[in-house]
């Protein structure tokens, strides 16, 4: 059991500031949906907790499992078992999703513990997955998570479709077994059979050993996963929070209703 | 298989310094006939005529040779002799060991320091051998092919000087219909604070098969004026790889030309890893219709070498296709120039021409030109050309990262990603993973 802690998280670009005291607490089988308009700063707190360097953590903390995680580059990041599906995964040419999930399993179980000193000299790929178990495994999964099996050659998210891209990113998170997943609107832009493979998907890894924290704009994708708690999130902090009976309201009511009912204050958030 | 002369230092004392004297001492000294003696003379002479290159001229605007004294290179190494395969350094074994070749030849300091001949093709007239013993062994074959179809002694400065000086080289003579299954393999391991003009003559008779690999590494602090040629007969089908990687402190210069006859086939990869400076010269000479030829080029120079390439695709003859594509990574102070030239002349009707240059920026101080050019003579053809930079984007280095790359694994991962392109047409595997390791290399460091 596993806790990923938000503690008022204020979160700064140049003189800006995009999270105004963020507070959210995840468990390991929970799954915590996130819903806001555009602009919110979702996306921001999504990648302020993967550890993308551009941002200033003006005040607050994040932990896992009461560490602070604040001064860990992103890789070390990943490495303690935290997941961003990407909203827009980038395409990098010349590098096959197999190749690089390889390298990435490799580091994130341990593979390549000894190569953080090898790095200096240059030796990279030393103590990598051995090659055949690799590829048994990402096959099996392949199929478990309807990705055809010639995306493993193919050039990471080079040419692949919105729905390609989202199901790739389910498989890496397959691939990686996080402890926390953050996903990041990774339903928009599908159509109902893609959402339907990517619901799957996230259904599928939805263990008591994991935690989801899903951000979405649109209560359509929790008709396929079920979460336990919803938050609304709306100028840079959340307003409120409860059961999925908060994501039919806001259906139902729109964010009219957040910002005249929660943001001006007739409820309290 | 070889007889090396090997002189004495007092001798190379006397004759430091360049001069007419020095050419014709170094060729006493190799006790070579007449013709080739002739020959070093009258490229002497070349050499002397023609200027040294000026920041005004064309090829020498973006490569200051500040610095450069050719004074401070002894004009030729003395030769040790040759050795046994055991009492190789690591480095060379590894070299050997790095990939599958049909024969070997090692050369260092001005002679041959190993050679292997080669075993299964030697009836069929297929020969793979120290220039030197050439010049004696087969002085009609080099006679007529050294420096007289593809690269002439007054192509520049440089290739001059090499027709004047040159020492170690290999020939390589594959006879007609005849393929030779595996890469032929020459290593250049030149020493330290010496002048090299290592050569490098190939020729393919009609509808040979042959793959050399040219390895190129050594010359701390020295300097090196190669000359490659590749002759291809009609239907003949080449590979060719030379990989530089010479010291950082190397002035090295190369001056490249393949001709290519009716239906040839040649790939031609160039890779310039090492030198402090490099300044190349490479020609497609296109004279039978049907040719097919491919320039590949990969560079990746870091901290502050200077790496420069300028490339000719010259279209003499109808119906050939050229496909050039040069992609670079640079990373700290490094700079790169490229500079190339498509000329289809006026008969070379149904040209089918690509330029293509790529450069990835790592750092925002490394320096990439790029100056792709036409001429086209022809009213039907096809010819285009592209020149592309790029940062790497911190988006990309990020996502990898959060998968748990590490930043210098992230950063390899996008540099062979991007020179991807070319690894891909390396037609020798162990080529191909030297080639990767080599990258990581200059990731890390």
């Amino acid at each position: 059991m596993s806790t990923l802690e938000i503690q008022n998280l204020h979160v700064s670009v140049g003189d800006t500031e995009i999270l105004k005291g963020v507070d959210l607490t995840l468990h390991s089988g929970e799954i915590h949906a996130m819903m806001g308009p555009n602009g919110s700063g979702k996306s921001t707190l999504s990648y302020v907790v993967a550890g993308h360097p551009h941002y200033e953590i003006t005040q607050g903390d994040i932990l896992v499992d009461g560490e602070s995680i604040l001064d860990m580059e992103a890789d070390e990041r990943a490495r303690s078992g935290i997941f961003l599906a990407f909203q827009y995964p980038v395409s990098i040419p010349g590098v096959s999703v197999a190749n690089f999930l390889r390298t990435a399993v490799s580091n994130v179980r341990g593979y390549t513990s000894k190569e953080a000193d090898s790095n200096a000299n240059g030796v990279i790929g030393s103590n990598l997955m051995p090659m055949r178990e690799f590829r048994r495994e990402l096959n099996t999964k392949m199929k478990e998570f309807n990705v055809d099996s010639s995306f493993a050659r193919r050039y990471l998210n080079e040419g692949f479709s919105g729905g390609e891209k989202k199901r790739t990113e389910v498989l890496q998170m397959a691939m990686l077994e996080p402890k926390f997943a953050i996903l990041d609107e990774s339903d928009s832009g599908l159509d109902i059979d893609a959402l339907q493979v990517v619901s799957d998907g996230i259904n599928k890894l939805a263990t008591e050993d994991r935690g989801f924290l899903l951000i979405t704009h649109y209560q359509r994708i929790l008709n396929f996963v079920k979460p336990d708690f919803v938050s609304i999130f709306y100028g840079g902090r959340i307003v409120k929070t409860g059961g999925p009976e908060v994501a039919l309201t806001l259906e139902e009511r729109g964010y009219t209703w957040v910002e005249e009912e929660l943001v001006s204050g007739v409820v309290p958030a | 298989m070889t007889v090396l002369l090997k002189e004495p230092k007092e001798t190379v004392d006397e004759i430091a310094g360049f001069s007419q004297e020095t050419v014709r001492q170094a060729s006493a000294a190799k006790d070579e006939p007449t013709w080739m003696l002739d020959f070093r003379l009258r490229a002497w002479q070349t050499f002397e005529s023609l200027a040294w290159p000026k920041p005004t001229d064309e090829s020498w605007r973006r490569t200051r040779l500040t610095g450069f004294k050719l004074e401070n290179y002894t004009p030729f190494a003395v030769p040790n002799g040759t050795v046994e395969r055991n009492d190789l350094e690591p480095d060379l074994l590894n070299a050997l060991d790095e990939m599958e070749s049909s024969a070997n030849l090692i050369f260092r300091d001005g002679g041959l320091l190993y050679g292997e001949e080669i075993e299964d093709q030697h009836e069929d007239g297929v020969i793979f051998s120290d220039l030197q013993t050439a010049v004696q062994q087969y002085p009609d074959l080099v006679q007529k092919y050294f420096m007289t179809k593809a690269v002439t002694p007054d192509a520049n400065k440089f290739a001059a000087l090499h027709a004047a000086m040159w020492d170690t080289g290999s020939f390589v003579f594959v006879p007609r219909n005849t393929k030779v299954e595996l890469p032929l393999h020459a290593i250049l391991s030149q020493g330290d604070r010496v002048g090299g003009y290592h050569h490098t003559l190939l020729v393919a008779e009609e509808g040979a098969e042959v793959t050399l690999v040219d390895d190129l590494m050594g010359a701390e602090n020295a300097f090196q004026a190669t000359v490659v040629e590749l002759i291809l007969k009609d239907n003949a089908k080449v590979r060719y790889m030379n990989l530089q990687d010479f010291k950082h402190t190397a002035w090295n210069f190369l001056t490249g030309r393949a001709v290519l006859g009716k239906d040839t086939d040649l790939r031609w990869i160039q890779v310039s890893w090492g030198s402090r400076l490099t300044k190349a010269f490479l020609d497609l000479d296109l004279q039978g219709e049907g040719g097919h030829g491919e320039l590949l080029g990969l560079y990746f120079p870091t901290r502050r070498q200077h790496i420069d390439h300028e490339t000719l695709q010259l279209h003499r003859a109808a119906n050939c296709f050229s496909d050039l594509l040069f992609n670079g990574a640079l990373k700290n102070r490094a700079r790169s120039v490229y500079m190339g030239i498509i000329k289809v002349l006026p008969g070379a009707q149904k040209t089918d021409a690509f330029q293509r240059n790529g450069n990835l920026i790592l750092d925002r101080s490394a320096r990439a030109d790029s100056i792709p050019g036409l001429e086209i003579e022809a009213d039907d053809v096809r010819c285009t050309h592209a020149a592309t930079a790029a940062q790497v984007e911190d988006e990309y280095v990020f996502y990898l990262m959060a998968r748990g790359l590490t930043r210098p694994q992230a950063e390899r991962m996008i540099v062979q990603g991007f020179l991807q392109g070319v690894l891909d047409r390396v037609p020798v595997e162990g080529v191909m993973r030297k080639l990767e390791k080599v990258i990581s290399r200059k990731i890390s460091r």
